[in-house]
């Protein structure tokens, strides 16, 4: 069985800071990871490699600091890295990060199945698994939590929904977007990271050329969409739970609602509580 | 060619392994004062305890640098954990990896490797510490091997191990010259050891004595040439020193994290206690030596990377990591105030702790009388 895992590299935060002149992430002074979603993309691709006798290729495309997330993904078990790195892909919308990683997925020819995380911490958008499968003509599952039985032809996984799980069917190629829950994974190896590190067999550099790109179908050049204006909602009014016994509840809403200087909508509201509460 | 840094890499891996998996239960460890298996166990799966180890011989193809530089995450996290797996890595398994048969590697080396055996080192003896020549444990010649007697003491992993790595004396009349290593299987018939001690610091590593009494051993479990134990455990000092200098970097980073973050939050006459001189000054001094010793130390690892002698280098590294741990150790104590002597904060685990660095690899007597005297006095 041949896999491929992708993974992104990503600042050490759930807590995004915008720089609000150039609307671009502020990194400086965060450590970059491995995706947490990725990892566990990793450690399911290894466990089917152990349990098939297959092959797992991780790509990633990103700045040649991404390297170090394919070398730990080597220390998980992975065989081969591809580092997608060439100038001309930077400031890629999803849309030409799905196609860059599609062409790079064709360029290495043939696999049963790709698996992403669910959603990557930064750019937090969760497309690029669907995007990737579309460029494919793959199926794809989002929101794996398990991978339930896999033959040569098909996979049966259990995928999360808001309240509950639904199994589904797919043939094989399909891409797969993993969530957490599927698996713990482990940690990397020392020995298989320092190989990595001094050998150039298991991780390949590849540039648009490589993938039969030209510039101006990556990165931002080949960009569908365009952000104007980045910005941080500013939370004016916060709403507030007011929990206990109704009553009590009911009325300290009335006092908050008479203390506040009152529109119109907020006398009503008072009023019908009022109305309730005798 | 685009390739990752392996010491920023390692280090990274080793210290999200601390962070989610030691640091959280650290004092839930301690308060227990067991063996810590399952962190070994897992730290083994890693591939740690094979770091020193050439990858074609079934370690990890890493070099010193690397060794300390797990050692001191590890000591971030719980001293005990980092103390055994230094002893696993490196006095434990060096010289029965360097002079064992295949089959006594095959035997122990390699399980040790993956943490499903347990390694020693027996040098010190009840009235033989700093003076090695005062060994008395013997080994005397038979026809097909040797015969072992003696008492060990202070043995860590003593109680838990599968084998010991012995210092002999094999002809008292030749003193140091008649030193030598013995590879020794804690089931050979006459070996036993005895109950842990009670110990202040490093609760979970468990040390003992080990007695000999009439134990024979085949003669290829003598570990290196006849004669030669004393230049081979001077082939791995300099490093044992070094190891320490980390350990000590790793508990001088969870004390003064600690504090900071205390001082921080902790608020006195109306603002935090990081607002006064006198806590910043600690803080200051804190920062201060854990550069130092930082510099001192990776100076020393990446001089025996390259095969440069590097005693007197890593001595000082040794002698001033562990002060700088001692003293960063009673600072955060301080800054904690009464919390600094309540066991339900770490700053008295530092505290304990810091003291287990100060015996291993050379007192500071001794180093001092050996600094002093390299320096020309
Ligand atoms: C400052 C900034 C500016 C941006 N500008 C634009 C813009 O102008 N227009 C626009 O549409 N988008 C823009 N983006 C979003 C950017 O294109 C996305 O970060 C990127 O396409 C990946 O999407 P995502 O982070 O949401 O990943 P998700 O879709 O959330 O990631 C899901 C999974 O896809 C895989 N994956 C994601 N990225 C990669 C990768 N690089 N290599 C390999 N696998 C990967 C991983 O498996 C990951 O778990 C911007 C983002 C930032 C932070
Ligand atoms: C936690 C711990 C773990 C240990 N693990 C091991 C182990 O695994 N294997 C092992 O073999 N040993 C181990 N030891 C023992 C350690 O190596 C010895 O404690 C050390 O060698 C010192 O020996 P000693 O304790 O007998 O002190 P002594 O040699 O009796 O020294 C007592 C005091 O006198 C000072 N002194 C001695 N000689 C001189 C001198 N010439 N000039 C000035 N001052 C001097 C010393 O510095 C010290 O302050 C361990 C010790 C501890 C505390």
């Amino acid at each position: 069985m041949d896999i491929i895992v992708l993974v992104k590299q990503v600042p050490n935060t759930t807590d995004v800071k915008l720089d609000e002149k150039t609307g671009s992430l502020i990194r400086e002074g965060l450590e970059s990871i491995l995706n947490p979603d990725d990892r566990h993309a990793l450690e399911a691709a290894v466990q089917l490699k152990e349990a098939t006798k297959g092959h797992v290729t991780v790509v990633s495309m990103g700045p040649p600091q991404a390297i170090e997330v394919l070398t730990e993904a080597i220390g998980m078990g992975v065989d081969q890295g591809i580092l997608l790195s060439d100038t001309a892909f930077a400031g890629a919308d999803t849309w030409a990060t799905s196609s860059t990683l599609g062409k790079a997925i064709q360029q290495i020819g043939k696999f049963d199945l790709i698996i992403c995380g669910r959603q990557a911490i930064d750019g937090d958008t969760a497309q690029i698994g669907p995007q990737v499968a579309d460029y494919l003509h793959v199926p794809q599952v989002t929101y794996v939590a398990e991978i339930d039985n896999i033959d040569e032809k098909s996979v049966i996984v259990k995928r999360r929904l808001e309240d509950g799980y639904e199994m589904v069917e797919s043939e094989l190629p399909a891409l797969l977007t993993v969530i957490s829950e599927i698996n713990k994974p482990r940690y990397p190896d020392v020995g298989k990271m320092i190989a990595a590190c001094h050998e150039d067999a298991s991780i390949k550099t590849w540039n648009a050329a490589d993938i039969g790109v030209t510039v101006h179908e990556v990165g931002l050049a080949g960009s569908l969409t365009h952000v104007i204006k980045t910005y941080v909602p500013k939370f004016k009014r916060q709403g507030e739970i007011i929990e206990g016994d109704t009553k009590a509840v009911v009325r300290e809403l009335i006092q908050k609602l008479g203390r506040s200087e009152g529109s119109t909508a907020c006398k009503a509201v008072a009023a019908a509580c009022r109305l309730e509460a005798s | 060619m685009i390739r990752a840094n392996a010491e920023e890499l390692i280090r990274k891996s080793i210290a999200r392994f601390v962070d989610r998996e030691i640091i959280p239960r650290a004092q839930e460890i301690d308060n227990k004062k067991e063996f810590p298996i399952e962190i070994l166990k897992q730290i083994a799966e890693m591939g740690v305890f094979g770091i020193r180890y050439p990858k074609e011989k079934g370690g990890a193809g890493g070099n010193t640098t690397l060794y300390c530089i797990i050692c001191e995450e590890l000591a971030r996290g719980l001293m005990s954990v980092a103390a055994i797996t230094a002893m696993q890595c490196l006095m434990g398994t060096n010289f029965l990896f360097h002079f064992g048969t295949d089959q006594m590697r095959q035997t122990y080396f390699y399980p040790a490797m993956r943490g499903e055996k347990f390694s020693c080192f027996c040098l010190t003896e009840p009235e033989a510490g700093s003076d090695l020549g005062a060994v008395s444990t013997s080994a005397k010649k038979t026809e097909d091997g040797y015969m072992v007697n003696g008492l060990k003491t202070w043995v860590t992993n003593g109680p838990i191990a599968d084998f010991f790595t012995v210092l002999c004396q094999t002809n008292p009349a030749k003193k140091f010259r008649g030193l030598n290593f013995f590879f020794i299987p804690r089931d050979t018939p006459g070996v036993s050891v005895s109950q842990p001690f009670e110990t202040l610091g490093t609760v979970t590593t468990k040390m003992s004595e080990v007695a000999f009494s009439n134990v024979h051993i085949p003669e290829d479990y003598r570990l290196g040439q006849e004669g030669q134990g004393l230049d081979n455990l001077m082939t791995i000092l300099a490093e044992i020193r070094s190891m320490t200098a980390a350990l000590a970097i790793g508990l001088q980073r969870a004390a003064l994290a600690d504090s900071i973050r205390y001082a921080q939050e902790r608020e006195a006459f109306g603002r935090p206690i990081g607002k006064y001189q006198l806590i910043q000054a600690k803080v200051a001094n804190m920062a201060t030596q854990l550069e130092a010793s930082r510099l001192m130390t990776y100076r020393a690892t990446r001089m025996i990377d390259q095969g440069i002698p590097c005693m007197t280098e890593a001595s000082m590294a040794k002698y001033f990591a562990t002060e700088a741990a001692c003293t960063a150790a009673d600072e955060c104590t301080r800054i904690f105030g009464a919390y600094g002597y309540s066991m339900e904060y770490n700053a008295q685990r530092y505290y304990r702790d810091s003291r287990f660095l100060l015996n291993g690899g050379g007192t500071h007597e001794i180093l001092q009388t050996n600094i002093a005297r390299w320096a020309g006095l």
